[in-house]
């Protein structure tokens, strides 16, 4: 680079130099001026053209290389005016002229928003949407858990507590009866354990904060009825996010159990510099897809909230690839 | 008998301890952390420990892991891991040394004072109790890979109620049939999954177990 630019430079002062050489042999008018003149606009353009390329590209490139062109070209008809014998004024034409095209490309640049720009709008569109599906997943979760517990644990510790009065009163008058009371007050109790502990594996299942992601999956993998493969070594992921993987995992090896007539399932963590991967991969009969209402597009709208993404490749015959990508 | 408690909730604890002295046994630590708590139970070695699978300070299966490294120093240091949860994942852990003198029940089931006194007894002297819900779960995931299916439905719930660690008796008594009947069942089931007589409850039940979790006898 450097020498291409001195090459130019000698070129130029070789032609300047010998032009006027030539003038000096053939005398006449001094016309090397215009070589001269001709090679101080071609450097000084140059110089204008390397300085905007160091700018980073945008409107701000694009103001330093049309500002210094201006400060160039109007100097230099200046010069010519001066040269050709100062008539009628005309770099004032010239100059209004560039200056009219130049505000206008810059009034055009203005109105239109940049690259970096459009790329924040819709970064702020994605991310209001799944704001919206995180709090409409919560309140579905929510009223879910409420429904839940009143129907189950509340009721049952409800008639738990009625059954004690009960038996209070059998005591005295029929012990026998007041007895038999309190064993099925003692029944409903642990019934509404049973309910209690149904509720509390779908906030956060207990494994999942035992024994990690990986563990949890392999605790998923004991119950189910095909064999699971496990690859991979466990990601280490913030409990809110884990929590949704987790379930996301859970989707998928449900699916291919109920759909795919698989017989091997693979389940492979991956951990990449800023994003971790779970892959749930099955030798079953393919053509799943992420229906509206369907469990994945459930899995793909939990995992948008976390910025991550749902991708599946299942043609009709098989194999089925879900993968989930999440940011570290 | 000498028994060390692990559980961190205070009312669960007290309520443990007190059920545990009426029935004449010795409590001889009760603790409400995870910490040490194996160096623990291979100082004391008591005749029986009940823990709390989740416990401070991590929260997680420390109960769980205390046992299994307590174990590792005194093979069949026996333990009842009491735990809000079962997992099949936890119980196969728990049983995969072959020692016996395993309890692994849910922690509601201490309201049956009677079955939850004679279950602690019964793995104090080595034998083996599970959760009905957990060896359920593992007769369902494993009837896929082992010949269950061979079974008729009434030697599958023999097979499940063996599994808990019930005696003939108590299998009689729970299904309400007679002993000989029960005796008769578990010598079909032995031979149809070839598995090895034993007239020994406890390695009865490890037999099973051993076999539910896809390991050779």
């Amino acid at each position: 680079m450097r020498t291409a630019v001195w090459r130019a430079v000698a070129a130029g002062v070789a032609l300047g130099v010998v032009s006027t050489l030539g003038w000096a042999l053939t005398g006449g008018p001094f016309w090397p001026r215009w070589v001269w003149l001709a090679l101080a606009l071609a450097a000084a353009l140059t110089y204008v053209g390397v300085r905007a390329l160091r700018i980073t590209p945008g409107p701000r490139r694009w103001l330093a290389a049309e500002g210094g062109l201006l400060a160039v070209l109007f100097p230099f008809d200046l010069v010519v005016w001066l040269m050709t014998g100062r008539g009628h004024f005309w770099p004032a034409y010239s100059a209004a002229g560039l200056s009219v095209l130049i505000g206008l490309h810059q009034w055009w640049m203005s109105r239109r928003p940049s690259a970096e720009e459009g790329a924040l709008r819709r970064r702020i569109d994605t991310l209001t949407r799944s704001r919206y599906t995180a709090v409409d997943l919560q309140a579905t979760e929510l009223r879910r858990i409420e429904r839940d517990l009143h129907d189950g644990a509340q009721a049952r510790m409800t008639s738990t507590a009625l059954a004690i009065g009960i038996a209070e009163r059998q005591v005295a008058s029929d012990p026998e009866a007041a007895l038999r009371t309190l064993r099925q007050a003692r029944s409903t109790a642990r019934a509404a354990v049973e309910d209690l502990r149904g509720v509390m594996r779908q906030i956060y299942p207990p494994v999942l904060a035992d024994r990690g992601l990986r563990g949890a999956v392999e605790a998923l993998a004991v119950d189910l009825a095909v064999p699971v493969e496990i690859t991979g070594s466990d990601p280490p992921l913030p409990p809110p996010l884990g929590a949704a993987v987790y379930f996301g995992t859970a989707e998928c090896l449900t699916n291919v159990v109920k759909h795919a007539r698989a017989s091997q399932v693979e389940v492979r963590f991956e951990l990449h510099h800023d994003r971790a991967a779970v892959e749930v991969i099955d030798n079953g009969c393919g053509g799943a897809r992420v229906d509206a209402g369907s469990g994945l597009e459930g899995v793909r709208r939990r995992l948008s909230v976390f910025d991550g993404e749902v991708l599946l490749d299942s043609p009709a015959g098989g194999p089925t690839r879900v993968r989930m990508r999440v940011p570290r | 008998m000498r028994v060390v408690v692990a559980e961190d909730l205070v009312l669960l604890r007290d309520g443990l301890v007190g059920l545990l002295q009426a029935d004449g046994f010795d409590v001889v630590a009760a603790v409400s952390n995870g910490d040490g708590l194996a160096d623990l139970l291979v100082r004391e070695r008591p005749d029986i420990a009940i823990l709390d699978v989740r416990l401070p300070p991590s929260f997680t299966d420390e109960g769980l892991r205390s046992a299994v490294r307590a174990r590792s120093v005194i093979p069949g240091l026996p333990v009842m891991i009491l735990s809000q949860y079962v997992e099949q994942i936890y119980a196969r852990e728990l049983v995969a040394d072959g020692a016996g003198g395993i309890g692994y029940l849910l922690k509601d089931r201490v309201s049956e004072v009677d079955t939850f006194v004679s279950g602690v007894r019964q793995v104090a002297d080595g034998g083996t109790v599970l959760d009905p819900t957990v060896v359920a779960a593992m007769v369902q995931s494993q009837r896929r890979v082992l010949p269950l299916d061979r079974l008729s439905p009434r030697e599958s719930e023999v097979l499940e109620l063996m599994a808990q660690g019930l005696s003939n008796a108590a299998i009689g008594a729970v299904l309400v049939i007679t002993e000989k009947a029960v005796t008769k069942h578990t010598a079909n089931i032995f031979s149809k999954l070839d598995l090895a007589v034993s007239a020994d409850d406890n390695r009865r039940v490890l037999a099973v177990l051993a076999y539910l979790n896809g390991r050779s006898t």
